[in-house]
């Protein structure tokens, strides 16, 4: 039978450790809702880019011979060069949270690799970084603090050097990976193809309307442009998912443990009464005996 | 008189969506100004200011570093990374509106004379705010 005391200290322990988780959870709960509000707010601009992005595709399209030569937009060449783009958190303690995002990344290196394609990893999120760095798997470019904190102007900057390779031809295709946050209770790991855009994965709103471009006769550059906010956007836009879905994992995990400190709590008092009651229960028998033999 | 429905959004939100008179923008090929009854035109915008005349003959600021617009009939909607938008109740509050708006044109342009003309359309602007 264990020691009073002991049973005693690892009550106040587990106690303490429970005071933490809650206090952990009730934190994540504040974040969520205000980053909630945020991708809220941000959502019209993914509205308002994907509108006039697919009009002026449309447009080029229509009256252009030949459609769009853009280097963005989808031409099925051979594809021997992948990039992958992860997204990770930069703190853990929220349950498979990063572990999941890792395991789709390193699922679809090795199908990558049976198909005889080459993957380089660009990583956002420390816990991302740290896996791959103890793995010794070679990661191109990584960025801590951004995915704790999502920055428009950061993101943009981090995509401007995966589209300069695109564009170079350094690489064919851009992947981009993160978990992203479904409502309160569930995370869906989302995958999806930045480069090349095909235009049907932009939402095309048919308009027949013509209007004019300016500058003049240079729809392409300005089709250019808007890809480029289009991309960073939706690398920012990634950002914000992924760390309400971090808040709301993290939520859960620290939910489920407060409980089990709960249940662990009620075992040990049990255990501890047990305990007391034992040695009373000894004691008299001591007692007892003792006035016995007196006899 | 004929109004215009404006709307400014930004990565961060909205910030502005206005039924306004007039607006002024700072296209890539030069500064233009919108009517109502506009005809369809999509532009990119540089950085500058854009010059908003409310229907109640007010006039409002917005600085932005890089934006696109799209004009309609009763419409104009201008998407923009960064935008401030100079007001404020205070002389305090619109001087440090004013302040970050100049930050944010100097961060991407580096041609001198577009920030000289900025930042005296800023001013000027300001003043007539206070």
């Amino acid at each position: 039978m264990a020691n009073l005391k002991d049973i005693k200290r690892q009550i106040k322990s587990v106690k303490n450790t429970q005071k933490t988780t809650r206090a952990m959870k009730l934190v994540s709960t504040a974040k969520l809702r205000r980053t909630e509000e945020f991708a809220k707010k941000s959502k019209l601009y993914a509205k308002k880019i994907n509108e006039v992005l697919s009009d002026i595709a449309m447009q080029i399209e229509h009256f252009k011979i030949g459609g769009i030569d853009s280097k963005f937009f989808a031409k099925n060449e051979k594809i021997e060069k992948v990039d992958i783009i992860f997204i990770t958190a930069d703190k853990g303690l929220c349950g498979g949270f990063n572990h999941q995002t890792i395991k789709t990344v390193k699922n679809l290196m090795s199908s990558f690799k049976d198909r005889k394609i080459k993957v380089r990893l660009r990583a956002i999120g420390r816990k991302g970084i740290d896996y791959f760095r103890f793995n010794e798997i070679e990661l191109l470019d990584s960025v801590i603090n951004l995915s704790s904190q999502p920055s428009y102007e950061r993101a943009a900057e981090f995509m401007k050097r995966a589209v300069e390779d695109y564009l170079n031809g350094i690489t064919d295709q851009i992947i981009l990976i993160h978990n992203g946050y479904l409502n309160m209770i569930t995370q869906q790991i989302k995958v999806v193809d930045l480069l090349p855009i095909k235009i049907d994965t932009v939402d095309i709103i048919e308009k027949t309307s013509l209007m004019e471009v300016e500058p003049k006769g240079d729809e392409e550059l300005v089709l250019e442009q808007l890809v480029q906010k289009y991309l960073d956007y939706n690398v920012y836009y990634s950002l914000i998912d992924s760390l309400a879905a971090e808040h709301s994992a993290r939520m859960q995990a620290m939910d489920n443990a407060t409980r089990n400190a709960k249940e662990m709590v009620s075992q040990l008092t049990l255990d501890y009464n047990k305990a007391r009651q034992a040695s009373i229960t000894t004691e008299l028998i001591e007692i007892i005996s003792g006035m016995e033999s007196m006899k | 008189m004929d109004t215009l429905k404006l709307n400014i959004v930004t990565p961060n939100g909205e910030i502005f969506n206005n039924d306004i008179n007039s607006v002024t923008l700072p296209g890539s090929d030069g500064e233009f100004g919108v009517l109502p009854g506009h005809a369809a035109l999509v532009s990119l915008l540089s950085a500058g200011v854009i010059e908003i005349e409310k229907t109640s003959g007010k006039k409002e600021l917005v600085a932005v570093n890089w934006g696109y617009c799209n004009v309609s009939e009763a419409e104009v909607t201008v998407l923009a990374d960064g935008a401030i938008a100079i007001l404020g109740d205070s002389e305090s509050e619109v001087a440090n509106a004013i302040s970050k708006a100049k930050e944010l044109i100097k961060s991407i342009s580096d041609s001198n004379i577009a920030i000289a003309t900025v930042e005296a359309k800023l001013e000027s602007a300001g003043r007539n705010l206070i």
